[in-house]
């Protein structure tokens, strides 16, 4: 663990080369706490996408947030257990989340593209392959492929589970420099904030040791799939593949670009590092 | 009498003017009348394609793709487009519809196949008319161009469909196809649709059709 210093500063400068990037946005940036949709953050986030992409950075976005919307059209107050029930609201969702991306991205003359994945993608070579090159080729034609999990027809054996470990494999599938996951809380901290005065932001990881991994499962918010710990797993998968990987608050999506700038904000999980540790 | 359940294939380059663009006017006829015959109590899915079409036309493509890759990367941009359009015009007769992205090769797996059915019961119990379509930004098998009529076929025998209903390309007739050794009905409109099938309904509903009753394995051994 280290405090805000030099070093975290040169860890940082590596973000204004980044050529392609994947953005993963929880559900928590993308709706109200009751689980409605926040037309002003959507729209933000297409408008940074959008500006980001026009730069010359390639971008890919990983949503959240079908179950929730489809509850939300439906006229439901709560997300239902049964799984057939959930599969049909992210049925609906899904066409309701990638409408109104589709009309905000529009604004800023942004084409965006649907892609709906399920774990096979990554396990079975042909399909793994086949993903690779669908997402290259619309990231070369200048889109920005909006990224889900395919949540209505995913079952047990092909389902990823949550999107923060969606998201990392997406980034190592497309060999991705850095992927950002806007949350709702601005990144690890040293102790629950919640509960203790001095808790700080650890701003650089530069590697994920079991005591960091228990540090992650008691800290944050858990009763939404996407605490914590599933972060700190995609971390370890990018990290695994020499990918930058940075945890953030998404409450405000002009963030990433700070991110982009090498402003020291959120925890930054440095790629490359973890074999000069072992030689140290 | 249950509800009967109908599987509507749809080719949404029928519904595409001379200027390749959706022809708005056609597209709400067809909602209103789909969406009339789920009110009338009929349980309605609808197999659409058309994705690469409209992924073309957003994408100002001087012509539609040729190469397996062109066409995924398109249909990647086009199924957002489609499903924004289904969802447009249903919304005009307050339906609500979703998105039913599949691969055809789910038929080799007898648990999604369950777990899809139970998904499609549970949208179908809910009001809702799914809008289904390949998945064919990952699909690895080759993208079937301009015939969803397989799809249909696995759709129909997932959710164990009474009839399948196809608009055909060539002329924008509609193919009334019920289960079992019944011939096929060719209707004119959209208004015709409705009466046919009400009255096809009628009719089968008297006859005993064998639970193994199977559609026509393809739209050649379609018999009228």
């Amino acid at each position: 663990m280290e405090t805000r210093n030099q070093q975290d500063m040169d860890y940082r400068s590596v973000m204004k080369n980044k050529q392609k990037i994947v953005v993963k946005v929880g559900t928590s940036s993308l709706s109200y706490p009751k689980g409605r949709m926040n037309f002003h953050s959507i729209e933000k986030l297409a408008y940074v996408l959008s500006a980001i992409r026009q730069q010359g950075i390639q971008v890919v976005l990983v949503t959240s947030g079908a179950i929730g919307v489809g509850a939300g059209r439906l006229g439901l107050t709560h997300r239902p257990k049964e799984l057939a029930r959930k599969q049909a609201l992210a049925a609906v969702g899904q066409a309701e989340l990638i409408k109104i991306y589709q009309k905000f991205f529009e604004e800023y003359n942004q084409t965006v593209a649907q892609v709906l994945l399920t774990k096979d993608v990554v396990t079975i070579p042909s399909r793994n392959q086949n993903a690779k090159r669908t997402l290259t080729k619309l990231l070369d034609m200048d889109i920005i492929p909006i990224i889900n999990e395919n949540d209505t027809i995913a079952t047990y054996e092909i389902e990823f589970g949550d999107n923060d470990t969606l998201s990392a494999y997406v980034a190592s599938l497309i060999k991705a420099d850095l992927l950002v996951m806007l949350s709702d809380i601005d990144g690890l901290y040293s102790a629950d904030p919640r509960t203790e005065m001095s808790a700080e932001i650890i701003h650089s990881v530069l590697e994920i040791t079991p005591e960091l991994e228990q540090l992650a499962s008691g800290a944050g918010s858990s009763f939404r799939t996407g605490g914590m710990v599933t972060k700190i797993a995609a971390a370890k998968i990018c990290l695994k593949d020499g990918i930058d990987c940075i945890i953030s608050s998404g409450a405000d999506p002009a963030i990433v670009f700070d991110i982009l700038q090498g402003k020291d904000v959120g925890t930054h999980f440095v790629a490359g590092k973890i074999n000069m540790i072992n030689h140290a | 009498m249950k509800a009967q359940r109908i599987v509507v294939r749809i080719e949404i380059s029928t519904l595409i003017s001379r200027d390749g663009k959706i022809n708005r006017r056609k597209m709400d006829r067809l909602a209103m009348v789909l969406t009339n015959l789920h009110n009338s109590g009929k349980q309605v899915l609808v197999v659409t394609s058309g994705a690469i079409v409209l992924g073309s036309e957003k994408l100002k493509l001087p012509s539609l793709p040729d190469t397996q890759l062109e066409m995924q990367a398109t249909a990647a941009v086009g199924q957002a487009e489609l499903i924004r359009c289904y969802q447009h015009h249903f919304d005009e007769y307050n339906q609500i519809v979703a998105q039913v992205l599949l691969t055809s090769d789910i038929i080799c797996y007898p648990q999604r196949v369950e777990n899809t059915r139970n998904t499609f019961n549970a949208l179908l119990e809910m009001s809702i008319i799914p809008i289904i379509n390949e998945n064919d930004p990952v699909s690895t098998s080759d993208i079937e161009f301009d015939d969803n009529y397989p799809l249909a076929l696995i759709v129909a025998d997932i959710v164990q469909a009474d009839f399948i209903v196809i608009k055909m390309e060539m002329n924008g007739k509609y193919l009334i196809v019920p289960k079992g050794r019944h011939p096929a009905l060719v209707v004119d409109g959209e208004t015709e649709l409705q009466e046919k099938l009400d009255t096809y309904c009628q009719v089968l509903v008297h006859e005993k059709i064998p639970e193994k009753a199977i559609f026509p394995a393809s739209i050649g051994e379609i018999a009228f």
